[in-house]
């Protein structure tokens, strides 16, 4: 054991390499575009759209819209993307995040305020506010093992197995809700602290833009946490390994002896749980529990994923990659928000973003291939 | 080097070819004459340049230097498509294939006959049919079959029948034989000595030298990206032939004495399945057991139904005395039983994924607390077997699909080892693999044997068998048909009793007589 060293030499030279190239292999080179692409951004909001004229680009910089408005309106896709990560990594695909969204938001908001199908159980408990948070996510666990179900033992695609789920976990949340009306929970502000409680509000740090320091978002501690927690399952993990080797080539992986089964529906239901969580949250945030919460958050969260570097063919991706894609599509959208782009617009930037994400994806794809190749000519 | 200039018309002329890569000069001044009516032996080992003055030929690669040109006139192409036109035509190990469509089709891909603007089935089909007849492949490849249904072997078959409907001057064959039966080879065979005889100047890359002994006129040997020996292969011994592949002596190869001991590991009684017939066999705790016999004999599968990953339908299956029960690979390997498929690339790696990460997934839950991998303990581990077996790779963090073939097969043998099984199967094990690492591999398998480890050894590479085994069995048709042990398993014998049923005539030089209605055909691959 004493000899890994020796073993392989070449390692600890190319390893080696001096300060620059050890934190760029820390960090990745495909994070690092990223993190370029936010600077960028960032660049363009504030000084570009002075220099044209536009109005807004100059309230970027204040703490009101950095941590108030940037820095909540992340959390929901970012938790979303985050579950949707593990899946894609796994070569599937989970379209289905926006229901069970839903399904969370209102199996919540129910059991809260004793209200709708579930939350008319008499004999649970109301008015708790763990206990409503944790059923949430149970019920996106649910869905994930339905999910997990029709993928490993119904065999359907991943695609369209979910597509089907989209549209039956979309209108599950209707039924659960009384007579498919939201469930307000503006009674409950323990509940509503979720989204509206700030950690740190007393830190000595100076007012930026004419707005005071206003403390973290509990809601941005919470995507903080899953972050970490997601990377550390994906990177330290044997269900992390799992994941990447399931995507790189199932039949391989099966043959050295992954439970293929077993690890898909465990990524279901983690996805799902996830999911389940921002439905929690999106109810703490409009103070109703609605079954429209979640609608049309899959094809965000989707889009973080693909440029956040993850292989369209899986195998490839990282949490860290997909939470900086959060953060540059957070800033777009932010920022186009400011300079009064309305939301057509938004949406039209939305879908080609996409497209340009997965191009890219598939671009670095080839290049890699063709490394392959050439490598392989060699020979 | 360079050759006297000849003036045989025809002859495809290379001239001073250089070709680097990032990190290394894949050919350096290659010059060499290809004559029509000859077929050149293209030598070495992985990474001596074959392929890619292949692929240089064939419009793959562009040159960095020198020139390619036949009767004067210098190719100089930007696709294959020119090098077709030019006359020239490449066959790859992996041919492209059509999965929907059948025989006829796959081979007039593109220039399908059509009668009133559809197509032309009866004229296609009858079309195939002759051409197929004329060189003998009717009966190994039935036109009605789908692409995705056909063997390795068939679909170079298909591949070939493509090269030969146009006017070819120039024909290359990359390692066609390695998934071939030696049925298979000897109509190859055949049918390259005839297209020699018809004038087409043939290249044939392999690494089977009493193959290209028994089929080349010239054998050009490349070490490194140079052009070491270009000579006429009746003066050249094997055993030059591989000095001046790797410039050492690999005499010892085969060296195995056998170690088995007389516990049994693996008893498998009255075996049936989709594809079994019947099979029972065993194998001793510190044996080598060479499973012999055609392509399509069923014995990768007979690998798969042990190890959980097809069905079993009846018979017994024990190991180390305790009756086995598995439907799930992972299964078999708690058990004890290690895999090392045939297909590395589809079925044994995860290619885009590190050596660390693909050598220690069997592992996982030996290198885990509470589901976390223990990482120092697992660079430990994987690193001892990387050592042990000598895997060139520049980390462990190194993608595997980057390592050449040979370091990529020692990367699925290191996950076993560290697995430490009662029973190994290895699949073909050497398949693509150069002659050093070849010898490498060998020696580990011995060397495993030794230390007691009862090893299933499935190869269609006769002197492998021959050379390694403790015991032979044959397999046919998914029966098996003979048992032999080391001392008296020759060529002969185990060729019989691959093909027993089917095949009773050969001729003095063991080519045998086509005779269609004999033969069984050979749909699935083995």
């Amino acid at each position: 054991m004493s000899n890994e060293t020796a073993t392989i030499p070449a390692a600890a030279e190319e390893e080696g390499d001096g300060f620059f190239h050890r934190l760029v292999a820390a960090i990745g080179v495909d994070n690092l575009t990223l993190i370029f692409a936010i600077f960028a951004l960032l660049f363009l909001i504030i000084f570009v759209s002075g220099w044209f004229g536009y109005e807004g680009g100059d309230k970027f910089m204040s703490w009101q819209n950095l941590m108030n408005s940037l820095a909540t309106a992340i959390v929901i896709v970012g938790l979303l993307a985050i579950g949707e990560t593990v899946v894609i990594i796994a070569g599937a695909l989970d379209i289905s995040v926006g229901s069970i969204a839903s399904i969370g938001s209102v199996v919540a908001a129910s059991f809260l305020v004793g209200a709708g199908t579930v939350g008319m159980l008499s004999f649970l408990p109301t008015g708790n506010v763990l206990f409503s948070v944790v059923m949430g996510m149970l019920a996106g666990v649910i869905c994930g093992v339905v999910n997990g179900f029709i993928v490993t033992v119904l065999k359907v695609n991943p695609i369209i197995a979910t597509l089907g789920t989209l549209a039956a976990f979309g209108g599950i949340a209707f039924l659960i809700a009384p007579e498919g009306k939201p469930v307000g929970v503006m009674t409950q502000p323990q509940f509503t602290w979720l989204a509206q409680g700030r950690f740190m509000t007393d830190l000595p740090i100076p007012p930026m833009g004419n707005t005071a320091w206003p403390g973290v978002p509990v809601l941005t501690v919470i995507l903080l946490v899953v972050v970490l927690v997601a990377h550390f399952l994906m990177t330290y993990t044997d269900f992390g390994r799992a994941i990447y080797a399931i995507g790189g080539n199932d039949m391989a992986a099966r043959l050295a002896g992954i439970n293929l089964n077993r690890v898909r529906m465990l990524m279901y239901m983690f996805c799902g749980m996830v999911a389940g969580l921002a439905g929690v949250l999106l109810t703490a945030r409009t103070t109703s529990g609605n079954p429209i919460n979640g609608v049309g958050l899959e094809l965000q969260a989707i889009t973080a994923v693909f440029l956040g570097g993850a292989a369209t063919t899986g195998g490839k991706g990282t949490v860290i990659g997909t939470f900086l894609a959060v953060i540059l599509v957070g800033i777009l959208n932010n920022g186009m928000n400011l300079l009064g782009f309305n939301t057509f617009v938004q949406r039209v930037a939305l879908g080609m973003l996409l497209i340009a994400a997965v191009a890219l994806s598939q671009w670095r794809q080839a290049r890699a291939e063709r490394v392959r190749t050439s490598i392989a000519a060699q020979g | 080097m360079s050759e006297e200039e000849t003036t045989l018309p025809g002859t495809l002329k290379v001239r001073h070819i250089s070709k680097a890569f990032p990190n290394v000069l894949a050919l350096e001044d290659v010059s060499l004459d290809i004559r029509p009516g000859e077929i050149l032996a293209f030598m070495g080992e992985n990474g001596a340049g074959k392929s890619t003055l292949l692929k240089i030929i064939n419009g793959d690669y562009r040159q960095d230097s020198g020139t390619i040109s036949i009767d004067d006139k210098v190719l100089s192409f930007t696709n294959t498509r020119q090098a077709r036109e030019a006359g020239i035509r490449v066959i790859y190990q992996e041919p492209e294939i059509v999965p929907g469509v059948d025989v006829p089709e796959n081979i007039w891909i593109g220039e399908l006959p059509k009668k009133y603007g559809v197509i032309d089935r009866k004229a296609l089909n009858e079309r195939a049919e002759t051409r197929l007849k004329e060189y003998g492949f009717d009966s190994v490849l039935p036109i009605n079959l789908m692409g995705d249904e056909l063997s390795s072997a068939q679909r170079q078959i298909v591949e070939i029948m493509r090269a030969l409907k146009r006017n070819v001057r120039v024909l290359a064959l990359d390692e066609p034989t390695s998934s071939l039966t030696d049925e298979e080879v000897d109509r190859l065979f055949t049918l390259v000595k005839r297209l020699r005889d018809e004038g087409v100047a043939i290249i044939y890359v392999s690494h089977r030298i009493n193959e290209i002994k028994r089929l080349c006129d010239r054998i050009a040997i490349l070490r490194d990206g140079k052009l070491v020996t270009v000579q006429a292969a009746e003066d050249m011994t094997e055993a030059d032939i591989v000095s001046a592949m790797v410039g050492r002596d690999l005499s010892d190869v085969f060296e195995r004495k056998p170690s088995a001991s007389d516990r049994e590991v693996l008893r498998v009684e009255h075996l049936y399945s989709n594809w079994h017939n019947d099979v029972s066999f065993h194998i001793n705790a510190g044996e080598v057991v060479g499973f012999s016999g055609l392509i399509g004999a069923g014995r990768s599968e007979l690998a798969k139904v042990i190890f959980g990953e097809d069905p079993k339908i009846g018979g017994k299956i024990y190991l180390d005395g305790a009756e086995l029960n598995v439907s799930r690979p992972d299964q078999a390997i708690t058990k004890g039983i290690g895999f090392a498929p045939e297909d590395r690339k589809r079925e044994g790696l995860i290619l885009i994924r590190s050596v660390l990460e693909n050598a220690s997934l069997a592992i996982l839950d030996q290198l885990t607390r509470f589901h976390v991998v223990r990482s120092k303990e697992e660079r430990s581990v994987v690193g001892r077997y990387v050592e042990k077996l000598n895997v060139r790779t520049p980390s462990l963090d190194q993608e595997v699909g980057k390592l050449s073939g040979g370091n990529q097969q020692k990367v699925v043998l290191a996950r076993w080892l560290a697995a430490k099984p009662k029973v190994l199967i290895l699949d073909e094990p050497t398949r693509g693999i150069d002659v050093g690492a070849k010898a490498e591999i060998y020696g580990l398998i011995d060397e495993m044997a030794n230390e007691g480890l009862g090893i299933m050894f499935i190869s269609s590479e006769m002197p492998e068998i021959l050379g390694l085994a403790d015991r032979v069995y044959v397999m046919q048709n998914g029966r098996i048909t003979g048992e032999l042990s080391g001392s008296e398993a020759t060529e002969e014998k185990i060729l019989e009793l691959a093909m027993v049923d089917d095949l009773t005539t050969f001729d003095a030089e063991g080519i045998p007589e086509l005779e269609p209605e004999n033969e069984d055909v050979e749909n699935s691959e083995g």
